[in-house]
């Protein structure tokens, strides 16, 4: 056989079968290392898929929040101008009630927006001074007024509330 | 932010779950230091203390022009600083740019440590192609501040051709073309040896998404007025509803031709609530920005003069920053070279995936493994009707090995012929045949019944060896498929292509054979019903059930698609009121039937019929 002939030759025959070795043990422990991180990979990628799935309802969600929005201020019209009688306002109201009741079913919160201003939670937008009177260019500790409701989704901000600062 | 995983670039998101940082840094009245997006929802309230743009000021002198004029333009107050530098005030402390830049990577570095739960001690980190030496230091001295051991700083649209693998196109020239949110940048590259060499620079510091987006919004702004008589360009909160529509509005016309812009109670008069509600076309928008983006492709013109080429030199285009997106800038880019350009890759993420890259290669990660071959084209048998089934898809990566049981297409079938095929198309017979065998010796059973594993395994050296086994006998027959992949690169092309051109035509054969198929199955399950159950089953039914079995064996000769579906349905009702009225009568034997019956899809005639 030429495997043996090979192996056979002068100084072939200490050097061959330890080269073997030492590519058998290179070889083995890429192998190795390949499964470990295919294995790690894999674990990876679950958690990965986890957190997708979680949160793989978030784009149709936001487009809901935003028509919820403009029921919001449906409502503060009618409320604001009293059109359409009580009844109507409540009939709304109870409309409005049920959105919240699905996004919380779904693990999004309406963000409160009290206390301090929080950028975490909070974005601030520039309102005029002549529309506010001195409530321009405010700080964090000033009292906050909601412009737009804001949302969690898995405790994770998925759009801040948006406020204007009022000193 | 990307790291390498296993030999492949990913982007990495940041704490707040976002696939993007802006470098905003403030000092909040408490005390308390933001980066990113939070430092970015408070810097109206924090104007002075809210740091943006710092790269403009890096590694300039205070005396430079570019400074002098930011410095009239910027809300925080900046001052010459050591050396002659500039420093930036940030609540009562005066910061270098690097220093301001660092709590930006700091962040990022936290936040990738939370997210791999391993210490990030070495970046790559990326910089406008036209910084100077002077720059590239200050970048470097940023990292090192956030505690980063910076391995190199690259050029952003080096990044981005790295990204599309361009590095390896030797002597190619290549145009990237960035149109980000606020600025516009063109790089003219070229692949030399071993290195990527950028031959010029240009574009427009202040041209960018916003401006697009700002005329959109004047655009509505007079719209509303024209509707409604309410000018509205000084109320805040309005305008901000209309920059929400305006963005998305802006992204809705990348997909489609015309967008519904709807915000109700956007203000109110005397008379009550107004609404702006407009039709909102791709042609308006176009023209409402076309003379910014042939502003673009001005600056992309005169930059490819300067590097000393014509368009017709450029090999390669590629597009970087979310504003690509838009259509018309892809046409006229594609107008310009004469070419489409790359777009495939997230332009919002490409550089940092190029950055991931270098990052690999330094490391040995990417080009040092292994090089593990993809299958070009997927590999399968022929079933039932003649339908190609797939066995390992294309691009899986090799070595692997696939499993699957068939069965029977006949009753007393005694052999199937594997017939072993390559191709994207849906039939077998349009795709190229690699190798057949025959299994014999398999017991008379019903169609259906005996299981039939055939197992296609691919070794790492490309050579596939099919197997089919009974495993009822054990008896089994195998093939050994040399070059497999021994495809020429236009042959794979063109038989990718095929599939694409015929996939509509392929699909309707492949409904034609799956339709028949399953017309067949039910007049065999139905012949069946009505042998065993002779006795039970009412005269007139079976001369109902004959005559519909009959009038779809007729049509089955057709290959009217219709007339096949409709004679089935016919056929299916009849047999199943029937088979129902058979269960009334046996109801312990429920279910039996429903576990026998034969799937098409998983069924091997004895031969080929074409041949």
């Amino acid at each position: 056989m030429s495997d043996e002939q090979n192996i056979k030759t002068e100084d072939g025959l200490n050097e061959k079968p330890e080269k073997c070795v030492a590519e058998k043990e290179e070889y083995l422990n890429n192998w190795k290392r390949e499964r470990a991180d295919f294995l790690n990979y894999k674990k990876d990628e679950a958690k990965r898929l986890e957190e997708f799935v979680k949160f793989a309802n978030e784009a149709v969600i936001l487009e809901v929040i935003d028509i919820i929005d403009d029921l919001e201020r449906a409502h503060q019209n009618f409320v604001k101008q009293n059109l359409g009688g009580q009844a109507a306002q409540e009939g709304l109201d109870q409309v409005l009630k049920k959105f919240q009741d699905l996004l919380k079913k779904y693990g999004i919160e309406r963000i409160r927006v009290e206390g301090a201003f929080d950028p975490l939670l909070h974005e601030a937008v520039a309102v005029p001074s002549e529309d506010l009177g001195e409530g321009r260019g405010g700080t964090e500790g000033d009292r906050l007024e909601e412009l737009r409701a804001g949302y969690t989704m898995h405790g994770r901000v998925i759009r801040p509330a948006r406020v204007k600062i009022i000193k | 932010m990307a790291i390498v995983e296993v030999g492949q670039p990913r982007i990495l998101e940041n704490k707040e779950g976002m696939r993007t940082t802006p470098s905003i840094t403030a000092m909040g009245k408490n005390g308390e230091r933001y980066v990113g997006v939070t430092a970015k929802r408070q810097a109206v309230t924090n104007p002075k203390d809210t740091i943006f743009s710092a790269k403009r000021l890096m590694g300039r002198r205070f005396s430079d022009t570019e400074v002098q004029h930011d410095k009239k333009l910027l809300p925080y107050e900046i001052k010459e600083g050591a050396n002659n530098g500039v420093d930036i005030k940030m609540g009562d402390k005066w910061y270098r740019p690097a220093e301001i830049s660092a709590m930006v990577l700091q962040k990022l570095k936290n936040d990738a440590e939370d997210r791999l739960g391993e210490k990030i001690t070495e970046a790559i980190i990326t910089v406008p192609a036209y910084f100077d030496d002077a720059q590239r230091k200050a970048t470097k001295d940023a990292g090192e501040i956030a505690g980063l051991n910076v391995k190199r700083v690259i050029n952003e649209p080096t990044a981005a051709a790295l990204a599309y693998g361009l590095d390896k196109k030797k002597d190619e020239k290549i145009v990237v073309y960035d149109f980000g949110g606020g600025t516009f940048d063109i790089s003219v590259l070229e692949i030399g040896d071993d290195t990527i060499e950028v031959r010029s620079t240009g574009g427009d510091t202040h041209l960018g998404g916003d401006d697009i987006d700002q005329r959109i919004i004047s655009y509505f702004v007079e719209e509303f007025k024209k509707e409604s008589g309410v000018d509205i360009s000084k109320d805040q909160l309005a305008l901000q509803r209309l920059k929400d529509a305006a963005e998305k509005a802006k992204h809705e016309l990348s997909s489609t031709l015309q967008t519904e812009v709807n915000v109700p109670f956007l203000t109110a008069d005397a008379s009550g609530a107004k609404h702006f509600n407009i039709s909102f076309s791709r042609a308006k928008l176009e023209e409402l920005v076309g003379d910014l983006v042939k502003k673009s492709i001005d600056l992309t013109e005169q930059t490819v003069e300067e590097a000393g080429f014509k368009m017709s030199d450029i090999n390669e285009v590629i597009l970087v920053g979310g504003q690509t997106r838009m259509p018309l800038i892809v046409e006229e880019v594609k107008k310009l070279f004469g070419k489409d350009p790359h777009k495939d890759i997230n332009p919002d993420e490409v550089v940092a995936l190029g950055a991931a890259i270098q990052g690999g290669i330094m490391q040995g990660e990417i080009r040092d493994v292994l090089l593990l071959d993809v299958t070009p084209l997927s590999l399968g048998i022929e079933t039932l009707g003649g339908v190609f089934t797939k066995m390992i898809e294309k691009n899986t990566t090799v070595p692997t090995s696939k499993t699957q049981t068939f069965s029977t297409a006949a009753d007393s079938q005694p052999s199937v012929e594997i017939h072993v095929l390559q191709g994207e198309r849906a039939m077998a017979h349009d795709n190229k045949t690699l190798g057949k065998f025959i299994l014999d010796g398999i017991p008379p059973a019903p169609r259906g019944i005996p299981q039939i594993e055939v197992s296609f395994d691919i070794d790492a050296n490309g050579i596939l060896n099919v197997k089919a086994k009974d495993k009822a006998t054990s008896k089994e027959q195998s093939v050994r498929i040399e070059g497999s992949s021994g495809l020429t690169d236009e042959e794979k092309k063109r038989m990718t292509a095929d599939a694409e051109k015929f996939a509509a035509e392929d699909a309707k054969r492949k409904e034609l054979a799956e339709v028949k198929n399953l017309g067949e199955t039910l007049i065999y399950t139905t012949e069946k019903m009505v042998k065993e159950n002779d006795a039970k089953i009412k005269e007139e039914d079976k001369k109902e059930i004959s005559d519909k079995i009959q009038a779809t064996k007729e049509v089955l000769k057709s290959d009217n698609l219709e007339e096949i579906k409709k004679a089935t349905e016919e056929l299916s009702k009849v047999a199943q009121r029937v088979g129902g009225e058979l269960y009334k009568q046996q109801p312990s034997d429920k279910g039996q039937e429903a576990s026998a019956q034969p799937n098409p899809e998983n069924e091997i005639p004895e031969e080929d019929p074409k041949e």
